[in-house]
């Protein structure tokens, strides 16, 4: 590893978490000298990565990144060729739709439609959510090579009181999603919402992201044709990108 | 205002007009809930109260409450039935799990009252595992219980004030507050700064209590 180049990365996700940060507060954080995190916020300034508030002196992250996100977003294949499918879904149930990827622990929201009744959704994409409490999460993790690492390396967060945070309870799941395809979750992450996820694979036949339709909890349970409608989804956009095969056959 | 000849008692009447106040006091604050809701949520939260809170108005007034314990188990039904997002569930349990410790009592004790709203917390509690400083509504139940907990058998009124001026403190106690549950945490930092919607509305249950004293 190159240890500026790491230190440089560490700065901009210190920033992330925390909003602004002054040369102080960094270089004690990254347990460097103030020295080395100025020369490194400099270099860091000069490509407009992070940017400095004229009143307080302090750091932030910079607009390059933005130009930068939006890249990632418009090349990244899955999404671009999931955006008419997420449309679509999103039409014919009036619900929530949510595209998603896998930076474990959490799940990074990639493309989002809000549900048809509220006027002006608030967008989620680049939010993240934690992967073991999501129906996308689960619906990744379920296919991922090396899950049995990530579950057991990762304590497992209670986010409501529905949360699985028991790792042996959560591998079970696991296994039921690789057999179907689909992945549920109620209420585990938010009071009140449940959610429906199927997995998308590409053409190594390797999952690459998952969708997710976020339907309102009630005591009856997810629609079956709502579970329906997703997995259709999920196997349409699989088939596009040249997945041979889907979960459960067609 | 304690020390009075005169207090109130803690009956039907008093309950189903608590519930009145409240539902006034949504309306009037509908817009302010759903402006606090923009900002760490997704800017529904008054809008559902109200719905919730009218269609728990209806039903009082289609059906006439019998104790104060019917007053909670009819609202908190009406607001799991047609309130979306987090707030029907957990004001729904909230109210269900109250009604459930008033039992039949005609008449409640401020003493009564404190436990069975503090039923109505841990209701809560247990849905949506959140604990004092995740900036939820927790965050104004738990001092307002506190609150009434600790005004013993002082007057009604004097409790009342106790628990409502403690729910509003617990409120702003929200706003430096970095959200650990519900929706906002996946905000981290950004949700700092901004009051909690469900706190706000907490606090005017709290205060629709002062106001049925009066």
């Amino acid at each position: 590893m190159i240890q500026s180049v790491d230190r440089a990365i560490r700065i901009l996700l210190a920033l992330q978490d925390e909003g602004v940060l002054g040369v102080s507060d960094l270089a004690s954080r990254l347990g460097l000298a103030k020295g080395t995190v100025h020369g490194l916020l400099q270099t860091l300034a000069a490509h407009s990565l992070v940017e400095q508030d004229p009143t307080s002196g302090k750091y932030m992250l910079g607009p390059a990144l933005l130009v930068m996100g939006n890249v990632y977003l418009n090349s990244h294949d899955l999404r671009v060729r999931s955006l008419r499918w997420v449309a679509s879904l999103g039409e014919s149930t009036g619900l929530a739709v949510r595209l998603g990827v896998l930076v474990w622990p959490d799940v990074v929201i990639i493309h989002h439609v809000g549900p048809a009744e509220v006027a002006v959704p608030v967008s989620e994409v680049g939010l993240s959510m934690p992967a073991h409490a999501t129906a996308l999460g689960k619906a990744l993790l379920a296919f991922h090579p090396e899950r049995r690492r990530l579950v057991s390396e990762h304590s497992l967060s209670r986010l409501t009181g529905k949360t699985v945070t028991d790792p042996k309870a959560l591998e079970k799941q696991l296994d039921e999603i690789v057999t179907s395809g689909v992945a549920f979750e109620d209420q585990e992450a938010v009071v009140g919402e449940a959610s429906v996820a199927g997995a998308i694979f590409d053409r190594s036949g390797q999952v690459a992201g998952a969708v997710a339709l976020v339907v309102p909890a009630d005591e009856s349970g997810i629609d079956p044709s709502f579970v329906a409608a997703v997995r259709d989804t999920a196997r349409g956009i699989s088939r596009e990108l040249g997945a041979a095969v889907w979960p459960g056959g067609e | 205002m304690s020390g009075t000849a005169v207090d109130v008692a803690l009956d039907v009447e008093f309950f189903h007009d608590w519930m009145g106040r409240l539902a006034q006091s949504i309306e009037a604050n509908c817009d302010e809930l759903t402006r606090l809701d923009a900002a760490i949520g997704d800017a529904d939260h008054g809008i559902n109260m109200l719905r919730g809170m009218k269609a728990a108005m209806e039903a009082l007034s289609s059906t006439p409450p019998k104790d104060p314990a019917d007053v909670f188990r009819v609202a908190g039904n009406r607001l799991v039935a047609v309130v979306g997002g987090a707030a029907g569930p957990l004001y729904g349990s909230a109210f269900r799990a109250v009604a459930d410790a008033l039992a039949a009592s005609q008449k409640v004790s401020v003493p009564r009252l404190a436990q069975a709203l503090r039923a109505g917390v841990n209701a809560i509690q247990r849905l949506g595992a959140a604990e004092p400083g995740d900036k939820t509504m927790v965050d104004a139940w738990i001092p307002a219980v506190t609150a009434l907990e600790a005004a013993g058998t002082d007057s009604v009124r004097g409790a009342a004030a106790a628990a409502a001026k403690a729910a509003q403190e617990g409120m702003v106690a929200t706003i430096p507050m970095r959200a650990r549950k519900g929706r906002a945490s996946y905000l981290g930092w950004r949700s700092e700064g901004h009051q909690d919607p469900g706190a706000t509305s907490t606090h005017l249950l709290f205060a629709a209590l002062v106001d049925a004293t009066h």
